[in-house]
């Protein structure tokens, strides 16, 4: 049998598995942010609710990429079933430190399946999850600063906030 | 391409061609390409997590699985589901973009 799955496809099977899973952890995501979307929406934080309708897109993208990628590779990419999506949140800056843990749940994940191709040898999805990894770095980096405003912004009134926080 | 011979009461995975393959049957021989492999491989691990093989046996102990782009139908009892996920696991097992 040696040799005869490397010639079907260019990425380890196991390495395969985890990008599926990561597929449905972006999928996720996106509803996640659509579900924050909306919640801003519906209060007229304009900003927020642009910054979230945004996020949700990026997300999916991500998902996107790596779902041709797989097949791209000869593998097979799942259509994940996302669940349990949710929609009550308590305040916008909750919302925020939420998107923040989401992304760094996203960070780890890449990470380990990095690991995995590099110790699998695939170094066509170590190549290819490099990207991800600098994207992941300034995802963080988004959040982060948009929590920074909250504090600075202490005790102002929440569309005041909303005015000063990024669109995308 | 004859398969009779080899049949035995667990499954087993052999290459036909370069992108066909055919799993064995204790009844019949299916022709799986590399596509329908893939799936094949996705079902068994989902059938064979702790939780999947809890509720197989404390329901049938048995699991009907459609198989080829849903053309055949398989019968696995718990013994025949670990051995062809063995099976399928030593078919991927050997892959490797480098030597050492």
């Amino acid at each position: 049998m040696n040799t005869i799955v490397r010639k079907q496809m260019a990425i380890h099977p196991e390495v395969m598995d985890l990008l599926n899973n990561q597929i449905e952890m972006e999928m996720t995501a996106s509803a996640s942010y659509l579900a924050m979307a909306s919640w801003c929406d519906q209060r007229e934080l304009l900003n927020s609710k642009a910054f979230f309708y945004k996020q949700a897109e990026e997300e999916r993208e991500h998902a996107m990429k790596i779902f041709t990628f797989i097949n791209d590779n000869g593998g097979a990419a799942i259509s994940p079933d996302v669940k349990n999506v949710n929609n009550d949140f308590e305040s916008l800056r909750a919302i925020y430190e939420m998107g923040l843990e989401q992304e760094i749940s996203v960070t780890k994940s890449i990470f380990k399946i990095f690991k995995a191709a590099r110790k699998e040898d695939d170094f066509i999805t170590e190549v290819f999850l490099q990207w991800f990894i600098t994207e992941q770095s300034e995802e963080e980096d988004t959040f982060r600063s948009i929590i920074d405003i909250f504090d600075l912004m202490e005790g102002m009134p929440l569309k005041m906030v909303d005015e000063r926080l990024p669109k995308a | 391409m004859k398969y009779e011979g080899d049949i035995q009461y667990s499954y087993q995975i052999k290459q036909s061609t370069f992108c066909k393959y055919v799993l064995i049957a204790p009844n019949k021989a299916v022709e799986l390409n590399f596509p329908q492999m893939l799936e094949l491989r996705r079902k068994i691990n989902g059938l064979t997590t702790y939780n999947a093989l809890s509720e197989i046996l404390n329901s049938h102990n048995f699991v009907l699985l459609f198989v080829a782009d849903r053309q055949h139908l398989i019968y696995l009892d718990i013994p025949q589901l670990l051995k062809l996920k063995e099976e399928i696991a030593s078919f991927f097992q050997d892959f490797n973009t480098v030597s050492a």
